[in-house]
């Protein structure tokens, strides 16, 4: 292993309305090293790799250096052109051609205009026998697994010539087999003299391959190590220590009667649900991001078949077909995206407002000036910050977009609320009045069931906290157990794995 | 906490919603006035002031007439593409109704209403039919309606044996005009035929449905989003298969008022028209994205398509030149609609930092 620096960043910043999502970050990579980037959910990480691989352009004040030279990362193609490759967690991958063409694709090797495609597998052949692999060059890139993909995509990096590669949680949806392979080809092409950058949720692939490892928190740099210098205990610390005031202090109230009670259910990825949630209680579900949070929350309110388990409502057992069943039993569910499955952007507050409540009514002619009187209610009851209800959402800023939502369900009179994510892309002021308005609704005696990846947000706001892992509930922790060090080692699966 | 800011709604009627429409009816007045321009200056030019035949009372009503086919399809389709889809089937569907009446009462010997009662069963079933298998299998409309165009194309060829088919009269009653009697002494006569009634009462209960419904708010909730329309409690399969029932319904309905007007049964009655009722929809401000847009919208969309092709003849162009107007109106209402909403999303926004 040189010493040779390969990249460099100083003093990067990056910030988005009302969010600084870097500060000041200074990081370097050197060759042959695989350097791990540690921290939480929203730490900054993704922020980062873009940052470096092109997509995001820094705030003015820092500067990248590449093999010494300041750059400007102002392009993805600029960074490519570089050498610098980007494996992003979600595929970047084109199913229905050959690994050859998705190698090449966009870099292909021509003369006169006409493809070298004998030159391009040959090349791509020599790659894959090199990482010891029996893929074929000419396979079709969607009959292979997901950890095949990635080999592809590394292969790519190979071929090409790179001399950097971020992966980004490569191996979320891996089997433990395709997990050491992959960890033993990385070990492999480090030698090369390539820089990786690696980022993973699962402490024991850090450990396994890492040289050296850096933590962010909430977009700062904490430390930067040797792996030797760190323990598994002392790297949760670092992710997870952080003042005391982004948690927000609530009140706690005395539990009333159970209103919802799980039995064992199954389905929609997650098994052997069971767990209980009273009056004016929140009870958290926590867990690394695919450990069915979100699953078991739309498989509650019917937007997914359960497959067996039982679910009783104020002692009523309940089967919900579809959600327009979960809203009249007084459910509700503010989802994680709140753009995707949460609100109609092209449409009004008023229409917003009103339409998840349709299902209660049995009138089947609207009133628009009602609407508009009840959109406008909410927008005083709420604080939404928009001239009236007849303004279009997409015009929202997120945490007036997520006030919308919150409307949405408050207009059912539902008692039930599941909160998926509440303050997901929502600055810090607003993150404050979205707790306050849950509060204000245990105070009224509702229930609410969240999910979330915001480790401050788990640990005060919840009474108890569900721990999720590989789609079923791995411990309970009690209000006097619930913090973030409990939480972390029982989604990461502690020192077993 | 924050003071209120929401100021007090004022009641009031609103025919043309906020300002939707605003486009399309400038639009529509400026080609009016520039037709009413061309026709006084070319009037002057030849040495006599006359008053523009264009907007004689007259030719306002041959308009309607003209256009009342395609509007009330376009108002099916304004349905439809709120709800997120699109039918490219309604030209040929078109043909299939008008040949299978004409069948039906003079070669079968069905009676007539018994013979249009069949037929817009039947025209019901097949957009069902397509809404069905959209809506469950979740395939690309465009290309079930595209498959269905040409399936109604070769039913409607098998009936007739490739051949047209008069109706001798026997749809005349629709045709009837209510206000013969009104006859002025200097030849002017007004003509409304039943089915101008039919067009602008459709118009109004389509309006009304969508505007003030419960099935109108779900149809726009489910082209502005399935995913959250789907979690409100929407059944967001069966409304989309209803809009594509609603709309056959519609052309059926439409293509008997067509039939009625021509008296012939032929192949081409239907031929392209479901591009001039996409266009008076899209001209309209219907986004092809779906949840958007509104049947008044639909309404001067189709009367300014319509008008064009009337203003052509008036004016003793040649009717090729109607193309190119068509095309052209069509191109500058969507763009102008697009830049119209740019700078409302802005206002919108500056007044939320405020």
């Amino acid at each position: 292993m040189s010493n040779k620096v390969i990249l460099s960043l100083n003093n990067i910043s990056k910030s988005f309305p009302g969010v600084n999502a870097l500060q000041n970050i200074s990081f370097d990579l050197m060759k042959g090293e695989v350097h791990c980037i540690c921290g939480e959910n929203g730490a900054g990480k993704s922020t980062l790799i873009k940052v470096i691989s092109g997509a995001y352009q820094p705030d003015p004040g820092g500067n990248i250096l590449f093999e010494g030279k300041p750059v400007s990362l102002n392009h993805p193609y600029a960074a490519m052109k570089l050498g610098i490759q980007t494996i992003y967690q979600e595929h970047t991958i084109f199913p229905h051609l050959s690994i050859t063409e998705n190698i090449f694709v966009g870099m292909e090797i021509t003369k006169n205009g006409m493809m070298r495609k004998a030159e391009m597998k040959n090349k791509t052949s020599e790659v894959l026998k090199y990482l010891h692999s029996d893929l074929k060059p000419d396979q079709l890139v969607d009959e292979l697994s997901s950890g095949e993909q990635k080999i592809v995509e590394i292969a790519k990096a190979l071929v090409l010539e790179r001399k950097v590669i971020i992966m980004d949680e490569p191996t979320s949806s891996f089997s433990m087999n395709e997990i050491d392979h992959l960890l033993g080809i990385i070990q492999k092409i480090k030698d090369t003299g390539i820089g990786i950058i690696y980022i993973s949720h699962h402490l024991d692939e850090v450990f396994k391959i890492a040289d050296r490892i850096t933590v962010l928190r909430d977009g700062r740099h904490i430390i930067t190590c040797n792996v030797q210098e760190i323990d598994e205990p002392q790297l949760i610390r670092y992710m997870v220590g952080r003042d005391a005031t982004a948690f927000y202090h609530r009140e706690f109230y005395q539990p009333g009667e159970t209103v919802l009670k799980v039995e064992n259910l199954s389905g929609n990825g997650v098994n052997d649900i069971s767990f209980e949630v009273r009056r004016g209680e929140v009870v958290g579900f926590a867990g690394m991001v695919g450990s069915g949070r979100s699953e078991l929350m739309t498989l509650l309110f019917g937007g997914a078949g359960k497959s067996s388990g039982k679910i009783f409502i104020l002692g009523k057992e309940v089967n919900f077909k579809d959600p327009s069943n979960a809203i009249k039993n007084k459910m509700c569910y503010i989802t994680e995206d709140r753009q995707s499955t949460g609100l109609f952007l092209i449409h009004t507050i008023a229409r917003n407002t009103i339409i998840a409540n349709m299902v209660n009514t049995k009138r089947l002619i609207v009133n628009p000036n009602q609407e508009i009187k009840t959109g406008n209610h909410f927008i005083e009851k709420l604080g939404t910050k928009a001239a009236n209800s007849q303004v279009l959402v997409m015009n929202l800023s997120g945490g007036n977009q997520q006030k919308v939502v919150l409307a949405k369900w408050f207009n059912t009179n539902g008692e039930i609320f599941i909160f998926d994510e509440p303050t997901r892309g929502i600055d810090v002021g607003a993150k404050q009045e979205i707790y306050q308005i849950m509060m204000n609704l245990l105070k009224e005696g509702k229930a609410i069931i969240m999910a979330s990846s915001d480790m401050p947000e788990m640990v005060s706001m919840s009474d108890r906290v569900m721990v999720m892992r590989k789609g079923r509930i791995v411990g309970e922790l009690s209000k006097d157990k619930v913090s973030e060090e409990n939480i972390l080692e029982l989604s990461i699966g502690g020192k077993k794995i | 906490m924050k003071q209120s800011i929401v100021p007090q709604e004022r009641r009031k009627f609103v025919l043309f919603g906020k300002g939707e429409n605003s486009t399309v009816l400038m639009i529509l007045v400026f080609f009016f006035v520039a037709i009413v321009f061309v026709q006084l200056i070319s009037g002057a030019a030849a040495g006599k002031v006359a008053y523009p035949s264009f907007i004689s009372p007259v030719n306002l009503l041959n308009i309607i007439m003209q256009v009342a086919a395609v509007g009330i399809m376009a108002m099916g389709m304004t349905v439809v593409m709120v709800g997120g889809g699109i039918d490219l089937s309604v030209g040929m569907l078109t043909s299939f109704v008008t040949i299978f009446i004409a069948k039906a009462i003079i070669d079968w010997g069905i009676p007539l209403y018994a013979a249009i009662i069949m037929v817009i069963i039947l025209s019901i079933a097949f957009e069902a039919a397509m809404g069905w298998i959209i809506s469950r299998f979740n395939v690309e409309p465009f290309i079930i309606t595209l498959g269905g165009m040409i399936a109604f194309r070769g039913i409607a060829l098998l009936i007739c044996n490739s051949q047209e088919i008069s109706t001798k009269g026997a749809l005349a009653g629709l045709k009837k005009n209510l206000i013969e009697g009104a006859k002025g002494p200097s030849g002017l006569s007004l003509t409304i035929p039943i089915y101008v009634i039919v067009f602008l009462s459709i118009t109004i209960i389509i309006w009304w449905l969508m505007k003030y419904t419960k099935y109108g708010r779900r149809v726009y909730a489910v082209g502005a989003n399935r995913n959250a329309a789907f979690l409100a409690g929407i059944s967001v399969k069966n409304i989309v298969m209803s809009t594509y029932a609603l709309n056959g319904l519609l052309v059926g309905i439409a293509a008997i008022m067509l039939l009625s007007r021509v008296n012939t049964a032929i192949i081409t009655v239907g031929q392209n028209l479901e591009i001039d009722v996409i266009a008076a929809t899209v001209v309209g401000g219907v986004a092809m994205s779906g949840g958007k847009g509104n049947i008044w919208g639909t309404f001067i969309g189709a009367i300014l398509l319509g008008s064009i092709a009337n203003a052509m003849n008036i004016l003793r162009l040649q009717s090729e030149w109607q193309f190119v107007a068509k095309g052209i109106i069509i191109i500058a209402a969507v763009t102008a609609g697009a830049i119209v909403q740019v700078r409302q999303a802005k206002v919108q926004q500056l007044k939320q930092i405020k």
